[in-house]
Protein backbone atom coordinates (compact mmCIF):
# COMPACT_ATOMS: atom_id res chain seq x y z
CA UNK A 1 0.00 0.00 0.00
CA UNK A 2 3.03 2.27 0.01
CA UNK A 3 2.37 3.56 -3.45
CA UNK A 4 -1.09 4.77 -2.56
CA UNK A 5 0.13 6.46 0.62
CA UNK A 6 2.85 8.20 -1.33
CA UNK A 7 0.47 9.43 -3.95
CA UNK A 8 -1.89 10.68 -1.26
CA UNK A 9 0.94 12.52 0.39
CA UNK A 10 2.07 13.98 -2.91
CA UNK A 11 -1.46 15.25 -3.39
CA UNK A 12 -1.43 16.80 0.07
CA UNK A 13 1.94 18.39 -0.63
CA UNK A 14 0.47 19.92 -3.74
CA UNK A 15 -2.43 21.35 -1.77
CA UNK A 16 -0.05 22.63 0.88
CA UNK A 17 2.05 24.22 -1.85
CA UNK A 18 -0.99 26.01 -3.19
CA UNK A 19 -1.85 27.23 0.30
CA UNK A 20 1.65 28.56 0.80
CA UNK A 21 1.48 30.31 -2.53
CA UNK A 22 -1.81 31.87 -1.50
CA UNK A 23 -0.31 33.52 1.58
CA UNK A 24 0.49 37.23 1.11
CA UNK A 25 4.18 36.84 1.97
CA UNK A 26 6.63 34.33 3.36
CA UNK A 27 5.51 34.81 6.93
CA UNK A 28 7.61 33.49 9.78
CA UNK A 29 5.64 30.82 11.60
CA UNK A 30 6.19 29.88 15.25
CA UNK A 31 5.33 26.35 16.36
CA UNK A 32 4.90 26.43 20.13
CA UNK A 33 4.54 23.11 21.94
CA UNK A 34 2.21 23.49 24.93
CA UNK A 35 3.01 20.70 27.34
CA UNK A 36 0.24 21.05 29.93
CA UNK A 37 -2.44 21.66 27.31
CA UNK A 38 -1.51 18.74 25.03
CA UNK A 39 -1.45 21.18 22.16
CA UNK A 40 0.67 23.12 19.72
CA UNK A 41 -0.04 26.81 19.10
CA UNK A 42 0.84 28.02 15.59
CA UNK A 43 1.58 31.73 15.16
CA UNK A 44 1.90 33.86 12.08
CA UNK A 45 4.58 36.17 13.45
CA UNK A 46 4.23 38.76 10.70
CA UNK A 47 0.60 39.32 11.61
CA UNK A 48 1.13 38.59 15.31
CA UNK A 49 -1.77 36.16 15.60
CA UNK A 50 -2.30 32.54 16.60
CA UNK A 51 -3.58 30.97 13.39
CA UNK A 52 -4.09 27.38 14.58
CA UNK A 53 -4.05 25.22 17.68
CA UNK A 54 -3.28 21.57 17.05
CA UNK A 55 -4.37 18.92 19.49
CA UNK A 56 -1.23 16.99 20.40
CA UNK A 57 -1.47 14.25 23.05
CA UNK A 58 1.42 13.17 25.28
CA UNK A 59 2.55 16.51 26.75
CA UNK A 60 4.73 17.80 23.91
CA UNK A 61 7.85 19.89 24.65
CA UNK A 62 10.61 19.28 22.09
CA UNK A 63 10.29 20.93 18.68
CA UNK A 64 12.21 21.12 15.40
CA UNK A 65 11.14 22.59 12.07
CA UNK A 66 12.12 22.45 8.41
CA UNK A 67 10.64 23.90 5.22
CA UNK A 68 8.32 20.96 4.74
CA UNK A 69 7.85 19.46 8.20
CA UNK A 70 7.36 20.16 11.90
CA UNK A 71 8.73 17.61 14.37
CA UNK A 72 7.47 17.29 17.94
CA UNK A 73 8.47 15.20 20.95
CA UNK A 74 5.75 14.14 23.41
CA UNK A 75 7.51 12.48 26.38
CA UNK A 76 4.39 11.11 28.08
CA UNK A 77 3.42 9.35 24.85
CA UNK A 78 7.11 8.55 24.22
CA UNK A 79 6.33 9.75 20.71
CA UNK A 80 8.21 11.66 18.03
CA UNK A 81 5.93 12.95 15.30
CA UNK A 82 6.40 14.45 11.88
CA UNK A 83 3.63 16.90 11.01
CA UNK A 84 2.44 18.68 7.94
CA UNK A 85 3.43 22.29 8.77
CA UNK A 86 0.23 23.71 7.34
CA UNK A 87 -2.38 21.37 8.80
CA UNK A 88 -0.65 19.71 11.74
CA UNK A 89 -1.59 16.32 10.35
CA UNK A 90 0.67 13.59 11.73
CA UNK A 91 2.47 12.18 8.69
CA UNK A 92 4.68 9.75 10.63
CA UNK A 93 4.95 8.75 14.26
CA UNK A 94 7.62 6.79 16.09
CA UNK A 95 7.37 5.51 19.66
CA UNK A 96 10.75 5.54 21.41
CA UNK A 97 11.11 3.42 24.52
CA UNK A 98 12.69 5.72 27.08
CA UNK A 99 12.35 9.40 27.82
CA UNK A 100 12.44 11.29 24.52
CA UNK A 101 13.08 14.96 25.35
CA UNK A 102 15.21 17.27 23.18
CA UNK A 103 15.28 17.27 19.38
CA UNK A 104 17.37 18.71 16.57
CA UNK A 105 17.23 18.36 12.81
CA UNK A 106 20.21 17.84 10.54
CA UNK A 107 18.85 18.78 7.11
CA UNK A 108 22.13 18.01 5.35
CA UNK A 109 22.11 14.34 6.27
CA UNK A 110 18.35 13.88 6.74
CA UNK A 111 18.87 12.98 10.39
CA UNK A 112 16.65 13.77 13.33
CA UNK A 113 18.32 13.59 16.74
CA UNK A 114 16.28 12.91 19.88
CA UNK A 115 17.74 12.80 23.41
CA UNK A 116 16.74 10.07 25.88
CA UNK A 117 16.49 11.76 29.29
CA UNK A 118 16.46 8.42 31.11
CA UNK A 119 19.02 6.33 29.27
CA UNK A 120 22.02 8.56 28.45
CA UNK A 121 21.73 8.23 24.70
CA UNK A 122 20.64 10.00 21.55
CA UNK A 123 18.49 8.31 18.96
CA UNK A 124 19.42 9.04 15.36
CA UNK A 125 16.27 8.87 13.23
CA UNK A 126 15.68 9.08 9.51
CA UNK A 127 13.94 12.45 9.31
CA UNK A 128 11.43 11.21 6.73
CA UNK A 129 10.22 7.83 7.99
CA UNK A 130 11.42 8.25 11.61
CA UNK A 131 13.07 4.84 11.77
CA UNK A 132 15.91 4.56 14.28
CA UNK A 133 19.21 4.34 12.39
CA UNK A 134 21.64 4.43 15.29
CA UNK A 135 22.13 5.33 18.95
CA UNK A 136 24.82 7.61 20.35
CA UNK A 137 26.10 7.33 23.93
CA UNK A 138 26.11 10.51 25.98
CA UNK A 139 26.25 11.52 29.66
CA UNK A 140 23.42 11.23 32.16
CA UNK A 141 20.11 13.01 31.43
CA UNK A 142 20.68 14.48 27.97
CA UNK A 143 18.28 17.38 27.36
CA UNK A 144 18.89 20.08 24.74
CA UNK A 145 20.33 19.22 21.32
CA UNK A 146 21.49 21.45 18.50
CA UNK A 147 23.13 21.12 15.10
CA UNK A 148 25.63 23.78 14.00
CA UNK A 149 24.54 26.08 11.17
CA UNK A 150 27.12 24.57 8.82
CA UNK A 151 25.62 21.15 9.54
CA UNK A 152 28.90 19.64 10.71
CA UNK A 153 28.38 19.26 14.47
CA UNK A 154 25.81 17.88 16.87
CA UNK A 155 25.89 19.01 20.52
CA UNK A 156 24.08 17.46 23.48
CA UNK A 157 23.59 19.05 26.93
CA UNK A 158 24.12 16.10 29.28
CA UNK A 159 22.42 17.66 32.28
CA UNK A 160 23.34 15.42 35.16
CA UNK A 161 26.88 14.88 33.84
CA UNK A 162 27.54 18.66 33.74
CA UNK A 163 28.95 18.31 30.25
CA UNK A 164 28.30 18.83 26.55
CA UNK A 165 28.95 15.96 24.12
CA UNK A 166 30.02 16.85 20.58
CA UNK A 167 29.55 14.56 17.58
CA UNK A 168 30.64 14.80 13.96
CA UNK A 169 27.30 15.05 12.13
CA UNK A 170 28.74 13.31 9.07
CA UNK A 171 30.37 10.24 10.67
CA UNK A 172 28.27 10.37 13.90
CA UNK A 173 31.48 9.72 15.83
CA UNK A 174 32.14 11.31 19.21
CA UNK A 175 34.51 14.28 19.00
CA UNK A 176 34.70 14.89 22.71
CA UNK A 177 32.97 15.91 25.90
CA UNK A 178 33.40 19.31 27.51
CA UNK A 179 32.71 19.98 31.19
CA UNK A 180 30.56 23.07 31.67
CA UNK A 181 28.63 24.59 34.63
CA UNK A 182 26.12 22.69 36.69
CA UNK A 183 23.13 21.08 35.00
CA UNK A 184 23.29 22.33 31.39
CA UNK A 185 19.86 22.08 29.77
CA UNK A 186 19.28 24.33 26.75
CA UNK A 187 21.96 25.15 24.19
CA UNK A 188 22.40 26.85 20.83
CA UNK A 189 25.14 27.20 18.23
CA UNK A 190 26.04 30.75 17.22
CA UNK A 191 26.39 31.32 13.47
CA UNK A 192 30.18 31.62 13.94
CA UNK A 193 30.36 28.04 15.25
CA UNK A 194 30.67 28.61 18.98
CA UNK A 195 28.22 26.81 21.24
CA UNK A 196 26.42 28.60 24.10
CA UNK A 197 24.89 26.42 26.81
CA UNK A 198 22.74 27.54 29.77
CA UNK A 199 23.61 26.01 33.16
CA UNK A 200 20.52 26.00 35.37
CA UNK A 201 22.53 25.06 38.48
CA UNK A 202 25.15 27.81 38.27
CA UNK A 203 23.02 30.50 36.58
CA UNK A 204 25.48 31.14 33.80
CA UNK A 205 26.24 30.35 30.19
CA UNK A 206 29.30 28.39 29.11
CA UNK A 207 30.71 29.39 25.73
CA UNK A 208 32.52 26.58 23.94
CA UNK A 209 34.82 26.67 20.93
CA UNK A 210 34.18 23.24 19.37
CA UNK A 211 37.40 23.43 17.32
CA UNK A 212 39.41 23.04 20.51
CA UNK A 213 36.65 21.47 22.64
CA UNK A 214 37.18 23.99 25.41
CA UNK A 215 35.13 26.50 27.36
CA UNK A 216 36.35 29.91 26.18
CA UNK A 217 34.12 32.07 28.34
CA UNK A 218 31.36 32.17 30.95
CA UNK A 219 28.52 34.71 31.08
CA UNK A 220 26.59 35.34 34.29
CA UNK A 221 22.83 35.47 33.66
CA UNK A 222 19.66 35.29 35.79
CA UNK A 223 18.31 32.43 37.84
CA UNK A 224 17.74 29.13 36.00
CA UNK A 225 18.68 29.88 32.39
CA UNK A 226 16.82 27.37 30.21
CA UNK A 227 17.27 28.65 26.69
CA UNK A 228 19.75 30.59 24.55
CA UNK A 229 19.17 32.52 21.32
CA UNK A 230 20.88 35.10 19.11
CA UNK A 231 20.13 38.15 17.02
CA UNK A 232 23.19 39.31 15.13
CA UNK A 233 25.86 39.86 17.72
CA UNK A 234 23.46 39.91 20.65
CA UNK A 235 22.85 36.85 22.79
CA UNK A 236 19.76 36.19 24.90
CA UNK A 237 19.02 33.76 27.73
CA UNK A 238 15.60 32.94 29.21
CA UNK A 239 15.82 32.85 33.01
CA UNK A 240 13.05 30.63 34.25
CA UNK A 241 13.04 31.53 37.96
CA UNK A 242 13.97 35.20 37.52
CA UNK A 243 11.26 35.85 34.91
CA UNK A 244 13.78 37.77 32.85
CA UNK A 245 15.58 37.66 29.53
CA UNK A 246 19.32 38.32 29.84
CA UNK A 247 20.92 40.24 26.97
CA UNK A 248 24.65 39.91 26.38
CA UNK A 249 27.26 40.79 23.80
CA UNK A 250 28.10 37.54 22.02
CA UNK A 251 31.62 38.77 21.15
CA UNK A 252 32.84 40.35 24.39
CA UNK A 253 30.53 38.09 26.44
CA UNK A 254 29.64 41.13 28.59
CA UNK A 255 26.12 41.25 30.11
CA UNK A 256 24.09 44.17 28.72
CA UNK A 257 20.62 44.13 30.22
CA UNK A 258 17.88 42.12 31.92
CA UNK A 259 14.41 42.43 30.39
CA UNK A 260 11.39 41.58 32.57
CA UNK A 261 9.24 38.89 30.95
CA UNK A 262 6.15 36.90 31.80
CA UNK A 263 6.63 33.97 34.17
CA UNK A 264 8.84 30.96 33.49
CA UNK A 265 10.34 31.99 30.15
CA UNK A 266 11.80 28.94 28.45
CA UNK A 267 11.82 28.31 24.67
CA UNK A 268 13.60 30.92 22.56
CA UNK A 269 14.23 31.42 18.84
CA UNK A 270 14.89 34.11 16.26
CA UNK A 271 12.76 35.32 13.33
CA UNK A 272 14.24 35.80 9.86
CA UNK A 273 14.41 39.57 10.51
CA UNK A 274 16.19 39.13 13.82
CA UNK A 275 13.41 39.45 16.38
CA UNK A 276 13.55 37.24 19.46
CA UNK A 277 10.53 35.14 20.43
CA UNK A 278 10.24 33.48 23.84
CA UNK A 279 7.66 31.10 25.33
CA UNK A 280 6.53 31.71 28.93
CA UNK A 281 5.47 28.43 30.48
CA UNK A 282 3.52 29.67 33.48
CA UNK A 283 1.67 32.57 31.87
CA UNK A 284 0.72 30.79 28.63
CA UNK A 285 2.20 33.44 26.36
CA UNK A 286 4.86 34.08 23.79
CA UNK A 287 6.59 37.45 23.79
CA UNK A 288 8.37 39.14 20.91
CA UNK A 289 11.45 41.25 21.61
CA UNK A 290 12.88 43.92 19.33
CA UNK A 291 16.67 43.48 19.53
CA UNK A 292 17.32 47.14 18.65
CA UNK A 293 15.31 48.69 21.46
CA UNK A 294 15.55 45.54 23.59
CA UNK A 295 11.90 45.96 24.52
CA UNK A 296 8.98 43.56 24.40
CA UNK A 297 6.81 44.55 21.45
CA UNK A 298 4.05 41.95 21.68
CA UNK A 299 2.58 39.40 24.10
CA UNK A 300 0.37 36.71 22.58
CA UNK A 301 -1.63 33.96 24.29
CA UNK A 302 -0.90 30.26 23.74
CA UNK A 303 -2.44 26.99 24.85
CA UNK A 304 -1.54 25.82 28.38
CA UNK A 305 2.12 25.45 29.33
CA UNK A 306 4.20 26.57 26.31
CA UNK A 307 7.70 25.03 26.26
CA UNK A 308 8.89 25.38 22.64
CA UNK A 309 12.05 23.48 23.55
CA UNK A 310 14.18 23.71 20.40
CA UNK A 311 14.28 25.75 17.20
CA UNK A 312 10.59 26.50 16.71
CA UNK A 313 10.41 29.27 14.09
CA UNK A 314 10.01 28.31 10.43
CA UNK A 315 10.98 31.18 8.12
CA UNK B 1 6.47 8.77 59.39
CA UNK B 2 9.50 10.59 60.65
CA UNK B 3 11.78 7.59 60.38
CA UNK B 4 10.48 6.81 56.91
CA UNK B 5 11.18 10.38 55.81
CA UNK B 6 14.67 10.18 57.18
CA UNK B 7 15.36 6.93 55.35
CA UNK B 8 14.17 8.40 52.07
CA UNK B 9 16.32 11.48 52.58
CA UNK B 10 19.31 9.30 53.33
CA UNK B 11 18.68 7.21 50.25
CA UNK B 12 18.48 10.30 48.08
CA UNK B 13 21.63 11.74 49.62
CA UNK B 14 23.45 8.54 48.69
CA UNK B 15 22.53 9.10 45.04
CA UNK B 16 23.42 12.72 44.33
CA UNK B 17 22.08 12.63 40.80
CA UNK B 18 18.72 11.35 41.94
CA UNK B 19 17.79 14.37 44.00
CA UNK B 20 18.25 16.58 40.95
CA UNK B 21 16.51 14.35 38.45
CA UNK B 22 12.89 14.97 37.66
CA UNK B 23 10.01 13.71 35.55
CA UNK B 24 9.46 14.72 31.95
CA UNK B 25 6.69 17.25 32.40
CA UNK B 26 6.54 20.18 34.82
CA UNK B 27 3.14 20.72 36.39
CA UNK B 28 1.55 23.95 37.54
CA UNK B 29 -1.45 25.08 39.49
CA UNK B 30 -2.89 28.46 40.32
CA UNK B 31 -5.54 29.01 43.00
CA UNK B 32 -7.09 32.33 43.93
CA UNK B 33 -9.50 33.47 46.58
CA UNK B 34 -11.06 36.76 47.62
CA UNK B 35 -11.39 38.19 51.12
CA UNK B 36 -13.02 41.26 52.68
CA UNK B 37 -9.88 42.69 54.35
CA UNK B 38 -7.66 45.28 52.65
CA UNK B 39 -4.48 44.04 50.91
CA UNK B 40 -2.27 45.66 53.58
CA UNK B 41 -4.00 43.70 56.28
CA UNK B 42 -3.72 40.39 54.41
CA UNK B 43 -0.08 41.09 53.57
CA UNK B 44 0.67 41.75 57.25
CA UNK B 45 -0.42 38.16 57.91
CA UNK B 46 0.98 36.20 54.97
CA UNK B 47 3.82 38.53 53.89
CA UNK B 48 6.19 37.34 56.60
CA UNK B 49 8.17 34.39 55.24
CA UNK B 50 9.15 33.46 58.78
CA UNK B 51 5.59 32.97 60.03
CA UNK B 52 3.33 30.52 58.24
CA UNK B 53 1.09 29.97 61.25
CA UNK B 54 -1.84 31.20 59.13
CA UNK B 55 -1.83 27.80 57.39
CA UNK B 56 -3.77 25.14 59.34
CA UNK B 57 -1.33 22.36 58.43
CA UNK B 58 1.70 24.21 59.81
CA UNK B 59 2.56 23.49 63.43
CA UNK B 60 5.69 25.63 63.63
CA UNK B 61 8.05 27.59 61.43
CA UNK B 62 11.65 28.40 62.26
CA UNK B 63 14.20 30.03 60.01
CA UNK B 64 16.89 32.56 59.32
CA UNK B 65 17.25 35.65 57.20
CA UNK B 66 13.85 37.29 57.71
CA UNK B 67 12.39 38.28 54.36
CA UNK B 68 15.71 38.67 52.59
CA UNK B 69 16.60 36.71 49.48
CA UNK B 70 17.98 33.28 50.44
CA UNK B 71 16.16 33.36 53.80
CA UNK B 72 15.28 29.85 54.97
CA UNK B 73 12.50 28.29 57.00
CA UNK B 74 11.73 24.83 58.29
CA UNK B 75 8.03 24.04 58.52
CA UNK B 76 6.89 21.33 60.93
CA UNK B 77 3.54 19.96 59.88
CA UNK B 78 0.67 18.82 62.08
CA UNK B 79 2.28 18.55 65.49
CA UNK B 80 5.58 18.67 67.29
CA UNK B 81 7.87 16.08 65.73
CA UNK B 82 5.73 15.99 62.59
CA UNK B 83 7.06 15.79 59.03
CA UNK B 84 9.04 18.77 57.80
CA UNK B 85 9.46 20.90 54.70
CA UNK B 86 12.59 23.04 54.22
CA UNK B 87 12.16 26.11 52.05
CA UNK B 88 14.17 29.07 50.75
CA UNK B 89 12.98 32.52 49.68
CA UNK B 90 14.22 33.62 46.26
CA UNK B 91 12.08 36.63 45.39
CA UNK B 92 10.45 39.20 47.66
CA UNK B 93 8.74 42.45 46.75
CA UNK B 94 6.81 44.11 49.60
CA UNK B 95 5.63 46.96 47.36
CA UNK B 96 4.04 44.51 44.95
CA UNK B 97 3.00 42.23 47.85
CA UNK B 98 4.48 39.13 46.28
CA UNK B 99 7.16 36.59 47.07
CA UNK B 100 8.50 33.35 45.66
CA UNK B 101 10.11 30.44 47.42
CA UNK B 102 11.07 26.88 46.70
CA UNK B 103 11.37 23.66 48.62
CA UNK B 104 14.93 22.58 49.29
CA UNK B 105 14.05 19.37 51.11
CA UNK B 106 10.90 17.32 51.52
CA UNK B 107 10.19 13.60 51.52
CA UNK B 108 7.92 12.52 48.69
CA UNK B 109 5.76 10.77 51.30
CA UNK B 110 5.02 14.19 52.79
CA UNK B 111 4.51 16.08 49.53
CA UNK B 112 4.89 14.00 46.34
CA UNK B 113 6.78 16.64 44.33
CA UNK B 114 10.30 17.59 43.28
CA UNK B 115 11.80 20.86 42.00
CA UNK B 116 8.94 22.76 43.61
CA UNK B 117 8.60 26.53 43.49
CA UNK B 118 5.73 28.63 44.81
CA UNK B 119 4.48 32.20 44.51
CA UNK B 120 2.09 34.12 46.79
CA UNK B 121 0.62 37.46 45.70
CA UNK B 122 -1.93 39.84 47.22
CA UNK B 123 -3.69 42.38 44.98
CA UNK B 124 -6.62 44.78 45.53
CA UNK B 125 -10.01 43.38 44.59
CA UNK B 126 -12.39 45.38 42.41
CA UNK B 127 -15.07 46.68 44.73
CA UNK B 128 -12.95 46.40 47.90
CA UNK B 129 -11.10 43.70 49.75
CA UNK B 130 -8.24 41.59 48.42
CA UNK B 131 -7.45 38.91 45.94
CA UNK B 132 -4.93 36.28 46.99
CA UNK B 133 -3.21 34.19 44.36
CA UNK B 134 -1.11 31.13 45.18
CA UNK B 135 0.77 29.50 42.33
CA UNK B 136 3.02 26.48 42.23
CA UNK B 137 5.31 24.84 39.68
CA UNK B 138 6.75 21.39 40.28
CA UNK B 139 7.55 17.95 38.93
CA UNK B 140 5.97 14.76 40.19
CA UNK B 141 7.56 12.86 43.08
CA UNK B 142 8.88 10.02 40.94
CA UNK B 143 11.82 11.15 38.79
CA UNK B 144 11.95 8.14 36.47
CA UNK B 145 9.76 6.75 33.74
CA UNK B 146 6.42 5.05 34.49
CA UNK B 147 5.66 6.35 38.00
CA UNK B 148 3.56 4.47 40.57
CA UNK B 149 0.13 6.10 41.02
CA UNK B 150 0.96 7.74 44.35
CA UNK B 151 3.92 9.55 42.76
CA UNK B 152 2.55 10.47 39.32
CA UNK B 153 1.62 13.87 37.88
CA UNK B 154 -1.99 13.63 39.07
CA UNK B 155 -0.92 12.82 42.64
CA UNK B 156 1.45 15.81 42.68
CA UNK B 157 -1.25 18.18 41.42
CA UNK B 158 -3.81 16.84 43.90
CA UNK B 159 -1.44 17.18 46.86
CA UNK B 160 -0.34 20.75 46.13
CA UNK B 161 -3.90 21.79 45.33
CA UNK B 162 -4.95 20.43 48.73
CA UNK B 163 -2.27 22.45 50.52
CA UNK B 164 -3.17 25.68 48.72
CA UNK B 165 -6.90 25.20 49.14
CA UNK B 166 -6.58 24.60 52.89
CA UNK B 167 -4.45 27.74 53.25
CA UNK B 168 -6.74 29.94 51.20
CA UNK B 169 -9.83 28.62 53.00
CA UNK B 170 -8.21 29.54 56.32
CA UNK B 171 -7.58 33.08 55.04
CA UNK B 172 -11.22 33.44 54.01
CA UNK B 173 -12.23 32.25 57.48
CA UNK B 174 -9.87 34.78 59.08
CA UNK B 175 -10.59 37.82 56.90
CA UNK B 176 -14.15 37.07 55.79
CA UNK B 177 -15.56 36.71 52.31
CA UNK B 178 -15.96 40.00 50.43
CA UNK B 179 -19.36 41.65 50.85
CA UNK B 180 -21.88 40.63 48.29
Amino acid sequence: MLWSRNSVRRGLDLVAGLLIAALPAHADMAYVTCQNGDALSVFDLDQGVEVARWSLPGQPAGIAVSDDAVFTVAPMAKAVRRHDPMTGEVLTEAVLDGGPTGIALDITHGHLFVSDWYNARIWVLDSTDLTVLQELSVGSAPAGLDVSEDGRLLASADRDANQVSFFDADSLSLLGRVTVGERPYGLRFHKDGRLFVGNVGTNDISVINPAVLQVVGTIPVGERPYGVGFSGNLGFATNQYANTLSVFDATTLEPIKEIDTNEYPEGIDTTSDGKIVIANWFDNTIQIIDPTTQDITATLETADGPRAFGRFIRP
Amino acid sequence: MKRRSFLVAAALAALPGMALAHGPSRQKISLTTEVAAAPEEVWATIGNFQDMSWHPAVHSSTGEGGNNIDATRLLVLGQEGGPTIAEVLYKYDAAKMTYSYRITDVAVEVLPVTNYSSHLTVTPRDGGGSKIEWKGAFYRGYPNNDPPPELNDEAAIAAVTGVYQAGLDALVAKFGAPGS
